[in-house]
């Protein structure tokens, strides 16, 4: 059945093999099923990839995917990009703001689904039903800002939306990112290595169709409301003053969880000189938003000192400032930013990449590692220069720095060997992101079972990941849409939901399709062999106290791992290995999946 | 000419205090971003002083459309609001007002300024009578006559357009004009809502006079993000 609004109805589905791009109809039950983003990519990615498939093989495919609430009043400016990750190998998905979703949606797509290998590097233009497959011969090898510009002149459009990705994507590093609007990112898991490895350099989108919506009356009335929370909710006007970057230091005074060279503590007093308020002193010229965003949370500037004087970037936000700055021991705002700026440019993911760098610091300092296996870089903590470099010599393989560090931290352990593996911080292979769970527990939760691995944006309990699961799919911003609110949270949604699609979803269903799409990403992942031996934080963080700061001798411990263990999988229906149990995958209405995950159930 | 027009203001303002005056000098002399005509609230009374003295008519203040344009964040949620107006939808490639980013830095918000006599609009329009109207109320380039305008086929009016305010509706082609909302514009309220944070909003309604960035009339687009990115971002150049 065609759906009743809230949806077009049909995917574009592209195959770079063949040249062609037809729509996909999808019918409304799968769409109430899996709602659109995450979900929905979840189910394709499903389908279509056998167990252990080439995560950059040509039929390997990525989905970038838009839900209900894109494009109307709702203020939904995310897209969910689905993929099997070449990082992690699991699941991997990565979402992203800015204003490529809603534009896309508007030209009349649910999502787009690729599969195929161009054999030169090609383009995708959308402009409404208008689908070309472009040459991007002469953009191949540009950086994503550079990307942008050019298919903005070659289009003659200035209104055109670009999703793109830099040099990183395109030598296929395993944490190369697709960028949008030229600062934004789907960063994690590596989605700019799966458009690398099909020749797809970008994907240029233009859109003047409308959302059609069931029920305007209820649907505005809801949206409006949804909107006046994010206007009002008192704790979203520190967000619009500072951005992220407000956490920075209140995550090193207060929680005491601010990654810190490496993982070694969370006290770290120079965060002063790369904190908010210096930010707002010496850099910060202007905030951005995303469409009908009232918290405009992107704070973008230019820099008027030093060796950088002249750079416009984005920032600092509290991963790119954590991972790249306090992680780093960069404690110069201009060396902070011109990072971010370079793995933008680059199209590097900043998390992993400061992981990344501050791995080998780490490593060099402990001797596990020499000058030498880093191409002679004296690389040591803090030293920006030395960092741009390899950056730059990561996003394209160069050298046997570029070899190694483009690994990330697990693959990296496995090369150098030695005491390395305890230094290295990740969950399934992802990198840890800037908030310890030491300092911060519930963080914990987030990294030790999100669905992509050690994610910090997947939810702090196992309610909250079913909330976001949601939030992914929707696919609406976690600001917005995703702090607690309660047992109000599901009328929020369905309030607006309901009225936009023509559904009479309840709370309860509301809650089965979270716990179906979070159950179906995981059963991916059991495919791949994921299971409760992988839900487990790193060695380090479950033996080495915390030596300093608010949380001086916090850690996490085993007793504490298993409890969140078993509430989650309880949470969700799994079993005490942690693969969905045939019952719960009854339940949920996902039994196709019943035969691919027995063999993995314990006798 | 800049200051031939400073110069007209001065005159304008001098003479608000009588409306027709002003408005003819403000109108047939000089620019014109003419857009809000709001009834001022009638003064709080009760009953027994209304009696006793004749009730004044509602004094009518003109306000016009101008944007602040450091302010804006690029929000698009004057294109929202201008849409659901329009067509009763969201749908911002209708609007009769856009926000173009320019290098991803800056939004520039684009607005009509209700050009002064002869507006460039009106004098580009082919068809006898001409298609283009002002509202006889307030002198404001409000709509077209749909009888005698040519449509998609023409366009000559969005050639004509200095500050590329004027575009074409995405299925018809015809050209879409800013009726101001009829004196009340949706697009300042929903800048004010969004700007509830630290942030002054960047779309206001204002009395005509110094401060009103009317010197962006005739300035083309990207020479305006130019502009802003030069105020913005100086000593950047070209966007990086």
């Amino acid at each position: 059945m065609k759906p009743k609004g809230g949806y077009f109805g049909s995917i574009l589905e592209v195959n770079l093999t063949n040249k062609t791009a037809k729509p996909r109809e999808i019918s409304e039950e799968t769409y109430r099923k899996y709602i659109g983003g995450s979900g929905l990519g979840a189910f394709f990615l499903w389908n279509s990839l056998k167990a252990k498939a080439n995560p950059l093989g040509a039929e390997a495919p990525i989905f970038f995917g838009l839900g209900p609430l894109n494009g109307t009043y709702c203020t939904a400016p995310r897209m969910s990009v689905v993929f099997k990750s070449p990082h992690t190998g699991i699941f991997g998905d990565s979402q992203v703001g800015g204003s490529f979703s809603n534009e896309l949606k508007w030209a009349g797509w649910d999502g787009i689904l690729v599969t195929g290998r161009s054999r030169l590097p090609v383009y995708l233009y959308i402009g409404n039903d208008k689908v070309e497959i472009k040459d991007a011969r002469s953009i191949w090898g540009k950086d994503t800002y550079a990307t942008e510009q050019a298919i903005l002149t070659e289009l003659k459009d200035q209104d055109v939306k670009v999703a793109c990705i830099g040099p990183a994507g395109e030598h296929q590093v395993t944490y190369g990112c697709i960028i949008v609007d030229r600062f934004r990112a789907a960063g994690r898991a590596g989605g700019g290595a799966v458009m690398g490895s099909k020749n797809l350099k970008a994907i240029a989108v233009k859109g003047t169709k409308v959302v059609p919506i069931a029920r305007d009356e209820p649907f505005m009335k809801a949206a409006k409301a949804s909107h006046k929370l994010a206007v009002e909710k008192e704790a979203w006007q520190n967000i619009k003053r500072w951005g992220t970057a407000g956490l920075l230091e209140s995550k090193n005074w207060g929680t005491g969880s601010l990654v810190t060279r490496n993982y070694q503590t969370t006290w770290w007093p120079d965060i002063a000189q790369i904190g908010a308020e210096e930010a707002e002193r010496r850099f910060w010229k202007r905030h951005t938003s995303c469409p009908n965003c009232p918290i405009h949370c992107m704070k973008i500037g230019v820099v008027r000192w030093g060796p950088y004087a002249g750079l416009v970037a984005e920032g600092p936000e509290y991963e790119t400032g954590t991972m790249l700055g306090s992680n780093c021991d960069v404690a110069e705002l201009g060396g902070l930013l011109k990072g971010i700026e370079a793995c933008d440019a680059l199209g590097l993911d900043t998390i992993t990449m400061g992981n990344v760098l501050g791995y080998a610091m780490e490593l060099i300092d402990r001797s596990i590692i020499t000058h030498a296996d880093l191409d002679g870089i004296k690389l040591e903590w803090g030293d920006v220069p030395a960092m741009l470099e390899l950056i730059k010599r990561t996003a394209y393989k160069r050298g046997k720095a570029g070899q190694l560090l483009s690994l990330g931290v697990k693959r990296m352990a496995e090369k150098i060997g030695k005491d390395a593996d305890f230094y290295a911080i990740h969950v399934k292979g992802l990198e840890l992101a800037a908030h310890d769970p030491r300092g911060d527990k519930p963080r914990g939760v987030s990294y030790s079972f999100g669905p992509t691995g050690g994610d910090h944006h997947s939810g702090d309990n196992p309610q909250t990941q079913a909330r976001w699961a949601m939030i992914n799919s929707l696919v609406m911003c976690t600001f917005v849409a995703g702090y607690p609110w309660g047992p109000q949270t599901p009328p929020i949604f369905t309030n607006m939901l309901n009225p936009l699609c023509g559904w009479d979803m309840k709370d309860e269903e509301f809650w089965d399709t979270a716990k179906r799409i979070i159950t179906l990403e995981r059963c991916f992942s059991v495919r791949e062999g994921i299971s409760r031996k992988d839900d487990v934080l790193p060695k380090r963080l479950m033996t080495e106290k915390l030596p300093d700061g608010p949380k001086k001798g916090a850690v996490v411990t085993a007793e504490e791992m298993k409890k969140m263990q078993d509430d989650f999988y309880k949470f969700f229906g799994w079993d005490d290995n942690g693969i969905p149990t045939a019952e719960t995958l009854n339940k949920l209405k996902i039994d196709f999946a019943e035969a691919q995950i027995k063999p993995f159930r314990k006798a | 000419m800049e200051e031939k027009e400073k110069q007209d203001f001065g005159t304008g303002e001098e003479k608000e205090s009588n409306r027709r005056d002003f408005l003819r000098s403000a109108f047939t002399t000089t620019a014109g971003g003419l857009i809000v005509l709001t009834g001022i609230a009638t003064p709080r009374q009760n009953v027994a002083t209304a009696q006793e003295k004749p009730k004044e008519p509602p004094k009518e203040v003109y306000k016009y459309l101008f944007a602040t344009r450091r302010n804006c964040t690029g929000c698009r949620a004057c294109e929202y609001a201008c849409s659901l107006r329009l067509e009763k939808v969201v749908r911002p490639s209708v609007a009769a007002l856009h926000v173009k980013r320019y290098w991803s830095i800056v939004d520039v918000p684009v607005i009509c300024w209700q050009c002064d006599d002869p507006a460039p609009c009106i004098k580009a329009c082919p068809t006898t009578p001409v298609a283009i109207k002002r509202d006889p109320k307030h002198n404001g380039i409000t709509y077209i006559d749909k009888k005698t305008c040519l449509g998609g086929k023409c366009n000559k009016c969005i050639e004509a357009c200095p500050p590329q305010f004027l575009r074409r509706h995405p299925d018809t082609g015809w050209p879409i004009f800013c009726d101001t909302c009829e004196g009340d514009p949706e697009c300042v309220k929903a800048c004010k809502e969004q700007a509830s944070g630290d942030l002054a909003p960047c779309l206001r309604e204002e009395k005509l006079g110094f401060g009103v960035n009317m010197a962006y009339k005739d300035v083309k687009v990207a020479d305006a993000a130019k502009d802003l990115l030069m105020e913005l971002f100086y000593p950047s150049k070209g966007g990086r």
